[in-house]
């Protein structure tokens, strides 16, 4: 017998133990919340969605794909090819162990370059621990594998050795194996078992998922308090992390030096289901991280004085999927973040103390400032804003939010109404009858009050004859567009960049140029990452000839602002504010004007201090080039108010 | 932002007709009436304050409605025929297209206006009086005549309404025809007019039902009147507040517009039109009380001047308008700039009174600091970019050269101003320590604040010579260097300081002094009050008829007011001729210039002011190099035009174009300065 002769029992041996141990984790997962999942279709799936979709994601990372393509590609086709040579004929081929040997090779190449991330000085983002020591495992293995099969496609001229190597690879390969339910190879199963089970099918294929689904409210438990109310498939998810903190250096709040790194937050999860096999973490702690307890389990509260994570980390949060738009295991934090909300918020109350009152206000007044909604047209005395009430039926609703009871909101609010005048756009606001989108309610865990507003506002709605709904507040488009329906409003709803950009291009707007300027546009991550919508604030911005200079981190990779998910009515202290950061990377571009097409990116973009860019709506800039072509006279006849 | 904003940004809405928000302007006599209509100028004037973001400006102070009460005196509206209508219609699209509303006052002034002008009326009241100010003893009215000017009341809100204005106002304040007939102190009739404050007030009552009868109940009418006359013998708060009570529960008017005082006299129209001396809002009280008693919108004016205090009268719901009159002839982009985050951009009034003075003798309003206003036909409150970018040197920080650098960096030039003192404002600074003439300080400030914010190089302690200049090789320059104080050509004028040197505190007279004054302006006599308030005996001799002969009417009252208070001596029609030492004293010789008299004082120290002399000597260095030589052309700039060497885009290789302002010309006043500097600079 030779030592390569062993390789296939080695392989069978470690699928076996690497079975015991994921199954052990199969029995943890099955302790989660019931998850409706489709088997068939997850299952036909999986290799479009690991091929396409994941590698889309990691080959942003060129490192990463390069060294994950032949790792894990030398590995699967080393054991498959092994698992072959438990037939004997194939066994005594030569040729067969030169391509195991390959196959090995390939691995070891991989490897070799997965070390080169980590080693000398590992990058900052990965975690150290058992996924500093991975290579050296797999290293053994590949390269004891490689030298075994070697050896055996030579004809075996150094027995002695490569029984030395075989042993090498089998006690690496079995260390790999043996803690495939809580070492770094468990991403490996959980991985896979996750992109079929996906909470989110939807986002793959060039889909977009991104709605949160609706709670119901009449449930014994609102919300996760332990790791068993979340979804058995979620946590399958957390189990998937190959912390590779991607999501740790997207996370706005971890740069600004807040108690939150999603990597850490999902690695806590994983570990809090785990119970007692919970192993250090090896990650950068959370920053300025607040003490917590150390009880972990599948029925222990994970957010208590004795959970594994601190309420700050939880409310630290802004929404702004950076995090999972970066993660290559396609892992839900805000998911979960939002699970997690909901307990606190609905079962204990316990919202940050500066949350209190904007959830009291929408609960009483259905708007977060208590002001009256009568009000939220004052702003427009004087414009001609036609109420759907009074016209009947409208072209357009246009959705006012909550900037209009903001002064600096109005400006943009004003801008666009000005701009719909000159355009001839047949257009109302619901005046009394728009409700705060609720938004802010269900970002801060208040589910109840978010379905009561929606509820509210689809019965207005339902009143009113209209074609589609117009919003300046990526917000209120967000949850009208794509959370709406799960509560039975269905609406055709448009950006104002979006409809602005209709406008230019139908030739019912002629803007002048605005040449000479140079403009960096900022993304509203719930227009860009949670609607995809990143081109047409652009063309717009060209067509009003302006210079277009982009930030490193633009688009559907843009970095958040710092105003989503209600983190501002929590103001979880940091080192800095997220608003601070975001402006310096608009100042290095150079542009003079930032554009922005969110109320929240405005308030807090323009809240920075000192010397700054401009921070300018896309509506504002547009109606600036209108009245520079002159539409201006046209549009101020048109808002005449009938006398 | 400033605390309450909100409240003044909401809307009010008074039987169906919407404010956009709680500011307003009250009607005012700006002089800028043409045959009796309101015509392109004045028009303008009122749009740049819609476009400014206003939510209702009113027009016409004391509009008349009868010929027996002439529209000539300040230029004002007659609302007396038809022939206005086209013009109120004109006019209301104008304001309306930029989401403004616009009323007008009506009023018959009664013995409050001259009868030697237009038609050459008798002056009418109730009973046959006088009127202090005006100077005019009255016919009393008969019934037929009384029926007569009713109608007319009625026949021009009829002419309002047609004329497309969102309402109107009548006014029974400052002693208009409807408040004699309230006043015991002017109604001393025995009919049914007379008597009983129910009989007196019988006359409005008849006005206000005919006007309701023309225009129907829908149609909003109001009515400007006082909350406290705070006279002797006139009408008290109590009066007022039953007034208030008894008009609006007849359903007679929808808002009140309520002051505080009268102007029967000099002094009580210097109180009514509160000046810098006053605190801001200082009659809030009686709009406060009055609303507490009445159901209809209370609208108030009177020094308020800074956004803040709009904001809180409102807030604190004293009034439901508030009135920035004033505010607005110094900024009329108040509350656009308020609603763009701008607060800090607004031009804010400083009380100087100097647009009101100037109609009461016979000119047009015109801001102390905002050149533009009252000429929007001509100059822009928004200055707009220049086709090239220029380098252009400003020499002088006074407020001419702030002007100047701050309209050049608004048309996008590269500037750079030299200030040879630590100190920008110029001599701004120096009449701003003289006692309540402080707040002129806020002329400087707010243009400084602005200089800063454009990004003009402002180079402080650096006197600008002619190396300085080419080392920047500019394509203007602009010399704003200002004046000098004189001392005179009186004999021994050696022995005399001036005004500057007393605020500036280079001499500090003690004992007696004679003060000498040959401008007529605030210089002397806020001087004279500096000294006697450190315990000076004095004595202010001026050549003029009067103290402070150039001092407007709501300014000079004040000044007299505090001079008499402190017993300075006043003593005009003299000229100073010599000065001469005796011992450790000074003898001052003055002449009687009307009797040729001559008389001597023996004074501790003399004091003079001659005005400026010109500070040109960087001009005439500067000026052979110059392409222009120097000069300015009139007649393109009175036209708009580019300056002719500006259009032929030599830049700065061919030279430079020079240009002088302001006191360094020759000695005139702070508007003098800003405009010549807005209007030069605008097209440069």
């Amino acid at each position: 017998m030779t030592a390569a002769a062993f390789l296939p029992w080695l392989t069978v041996a470690m699928v076996l133990v690497a079975a015991v141990q994921i199954g052990r984790r199969v029995i943890l997962w099955r302790g989660g919340g019931p998850a409706a999942v489709d088997w068939r279709a997850g299952l036909t799936a999986l290799p479009r969605r690991y091929l396409v979709d994941v590698h889309h994601v990691v080959d942003r990372d060129r490192s990463a794909s390069r060294m994950h393509v032949p790792t894990a590609g030398g590995l699967v086709l080393a054991c498959g090819l092994l698992v072959l040579g438990l037939v004997p004929a194939i066994a005594a081929s030569r040729l067969y162990f030169a391509l195991v040997a390959l196959a090995f090779l390939t691995m070891a190449a991989g490897v070799f370059l997965e070390a080169r991330r980590r080693y000398p000085r590992a990058l900052p983002r990965l975690s150290l621990g058992r996924w500093q020591r991975l290579p050296v495992y797999l290293g053994v293995f590949a390269l004891g594998g490689f030298a075994t099969a070697l050896l055996a496609a030579l004809g075996n001229p150094l027995p002695a050795l490569s029984f030395l190597t075989f042993f090498a690879a089998a006690a690496a390969g079995l260390a790999l194996a043996g803690t495939a339910a809580t070492g770094p190879m468990r991403h490996a199963l959980a991985g896979a078992a996750h992109l079929v089970a996906h909470p989110r099918p939807a986002r793959f294929e060039g889909g977009r998922s991104t709605d949160l689904a609706p709670l119901d409210l009449d449930a014994a438990k609102l919300g996760a308090e332990t790791p068993a109310d979340f979804g058995w498939n979620r946590l399958l998810g957390f189990d998937a992390c190959v912390q590779c903190g991607r999501c740790e250096a997207a996370c706005p709040a971890f740069a600004a030096g807040q108690p939150l790194s999603p990597k850490h937050l999902v690695a806590d999860l994983a570990a809090a289901a785990g119970g007692g096999h919970a192993r250090p973490y090896a990650g950068m702690p959370y920053p300025n991280q607040r003490p917590t307890g150390g009880a972990a389990g599948l029925h222990a509260a994970v957010i208590s004085p004795e959970g594994l994570v601190h309420p700050d980390t939880l409310w630290s949060c802004t929404t702004c999927r950076a995090c999972v738009e970066e993660c290559p295991m396609m892992i839900e934090h805000v998911d979960a973040i939002v699970d997690l909300r909901r307990f606190q918020t609905l079962e204990l109350g316990a919202v940050p103390s500066k949350a209190e009152e904007p959830l009291e206000n929408l609960r009483g007044c259905d708007e977060p400032n208590g002001r009256r909604l009568s009000e939220r047209t004052d702003f427009a005395a004087g414009l001609s804003l036609p109420r759907i009430a009074e016209t009947g039926e409208a072209d357009v609703v246009l959705w006012l939010g909550q900037a209009a009871f903001d002064l600096r909101g109005q400006r943009t609010l004003k801008a666009l109404i000005r701009t719909l005048h000159a355009a001839g756009v047949d257009f109302a606001v619901l005046g009394e009858e728009e409700r705060d989108c609720g938004d802010l309610a269900r970002r801060l865990g208040d589910e109840a009050t978010f379905q009561r507003l929606a509820a509210a506002n689809i019965e207005a709605l339902s009143r009113h004859r209209f074609r589609r709904i117009l919003t300046a507040d990526p917000h209120a488009l967000h949850v009208i567009r794509n959370e709406y329906p799960a509560l039975g409003g269905s609406y055709d709803v448009v950006h104002h960049t979006a409809f602005l950009a209709e406008l230019v291009a139908a030739g019912r707007l002629a803007p002048a140029a605005l040449a000479g300027r140079a403009v960096t546009y900022h993304d509203p991550c719930y227009l860009g990452r949670y609607n995809g919508e990143v081109e047409a604030p652009r063309a717009l911005l060209d067509a009003l000839g302006l210079e277009r200079r982009e930030m490193a981190r633009s688009g559907k990779r843009s970095m958040c602002c710092g105003g989503g998910g209600g983190a501002p009515s929590a103001d979880i202290p940091g080192d800095t504010r997220i608003p601070d950061i975001r402006m310096d990377q608009a100042k290095t571009t150079g542009a003079r004007i930032v554009a922005v097409a969110c109320p929240q990116c405005t308030a807090m973009l323009e809240g920075v201090t000192g010397e700054r860019p401009e921070v300018r709506d896309v509506a504002e800039l547009v109606w600036e080039a209108l009245e520079a072509g002159g539409a201006a006279a046209t549009a101020r006849a048109k808002e005449l108010e009938p006398a | 932002m400033i605390a309450n904003a909100e409240a003044l940004l909401k809307p009010l809405t008074i039987k169906g007709v919407t404010f956009r928000n709680r500011v307003m302007s009250t009607s005012h006599a700006p002089s800028y009436g043409k045959d009796g209509k309101p015509q392109q100028r004045y028009q303008l004037y009122h749009e740049e304050k819609a476009k400014g973001g206003i939510g209702l400006t009113m027009f016409g102070g004391s509009s008349s409605v009868s010929v027996d009460s002439p529209a000539a005196p300040w230029n004002q509206i007659s609302v007396a025929d038809d022939s206005v209508v086209p013009f109120f219609r004109e006019f209301s699209e104008r304001i309306h297209r930029h989401g403004a509303r616009l009323m007008v006052q009506l009023t018959h002034m009664g013995r409050r206006t001259k009868w030697d002008t237009e038609h050459w009326l008798p002056v009418k009241s109730a009973s046959v009086t006088r009127e202090p100010a005006s100077r005019a003893i009255a016919k009393a009215l008969e019934q037929e005549e009384i029926d007569r000017i009713v109608a007319d009341f009625s026949a021009a809100a009829k002419r309002c309404r047609e004329g497309g204005l969102d309402g109107c106002e009548i006014s029974a304040a400052h002693g208009h025809l409807v408040d004699q007939f309230w006043s015991p102190n002017s109604n001393h009739r025995t009919d049914k007019y007379g008597g009983s404050l129910e009989n007196r007030m019988r006359f409005g009552i008849e006005v206000l039902t005919a006007m309701r009868e023309a225009v129907g109940d829908d149609y909003l009418i109001g009515m400007r009147m006082s909350g406290d006359e705070m006279l002797k013998g006139g009408l008290s708060h109590e009066d007022c507040v039953a007034i208030a009570v008894e008009y609006t529960s007849r359903g007679l008017v929808d808002f009140l517009n309520v002051v505080g005082g009268q102007a029967r006299d000099h002094i009580a129209h210097a109180i009514c039109l509160p000046n810098m001396s006053f605190p801001v809002a200082p009659f809030l009280p009686l709009p406060s009380a009055i609303k507490r008693e009445v159901d209809v919108p209370i609208f108030h004016a009177q020094r308020v001047t800074d956004l803040a205090t709009g904001a809180r009268a409102v807030a604190e719901g004293h009034v439901d308008m508030i009135a920035m009159t004033r505010a607005h002839i110094a900024d009329p982009h108040l509350v656009k700039k308020l609603s763009e985050g701008r607060a800090d951009d607004i031009r804010q009034c400083v009380g100087a009174g100097y647009c009101i003075d100037r109609i009461y003798v016979g000119g047009d309003a015109l801001c102390i600091q905002n050149a533009a206003t009252g000429r929007e036909a001509t100059m822009p409150h928004v200055i707009a970019k220049a086709s090239a970018a220029k380098t252009a040197v400003v020499v002088g920080g006074g407020v001419g050269g702030l002007e100047a650098a701050r309209v050049l960096a608004e048309r996008g030039h590269k500037v750079t101003l030299f200030e040879k003192s630590g100190r920008l404002g110029g001599q701004v600074n120096v009449a701003a320590k003289a006692t309540w003439r402080e707040a002129l300080s806020g002329i400087p400030r707010w243009l400084a604040g602005q200089v800063q914010k454009l990004g003009v190089d402002v180079r402080l302690n650096t006197e600008a010579g002619e190396a300085e200049i080419a080392a920047l090789s500019p394509d203007i320059v602009v010399v704003a260097t200002g004046g000098l104080p004189q001392r005179g050509e009186a004999k021994g004028f050696e022995h005399a300081v001036t005004t500057w040197d007393v605020l500036e505190g280079r001499s500090d007279p003690s004992g007696t002094v004679l003060l000498y004054d040959e401008i007529g302006g605030h210089n002397a006599a806020s001087t004279a009050e500096v000294l006697a308030k450190k315990g000076c005996l004095v004595e202010l001799v001026t050549h003029d008829r009067m103290i402070g002969e150039e001092i407007g009417p709501t300014n000079q009252p004040v000044h007299l007011r505090e001079l008499y208070k402190l017993g300075v001596l006043m003593t005009p029609n003299s000229e100073l001729i010599e000065i001469y030492p005796e011992g450790n004293r000074l003898i001052a010789a003055i002449r009687n210039t009307m009797t040729d008299a001559e008389e001597e004082r023996v004074v501790d120290a003399v004091v003079v002011d001659y005005g400026t002399v010109p500070v040109d000597d960087l001009h005439f260095a500067l000026k052979e190099r110059s392409k222009n030589k120097g000069l300015t052309d009139l007649q393109a700039m009175i036209a708009g035009r580019p300056q002719p060497f500006e259009a032929n885009g030599a830049g700065a290789a061919a030279g430079y174009t020079l240009y002088r302002i302001g006191d360094a010309v020759a000695g005139r006043n702070i508007h003098a300065a800003i405009y010549d500097a807005l209007r030069l600079c605008k097209d440069l």
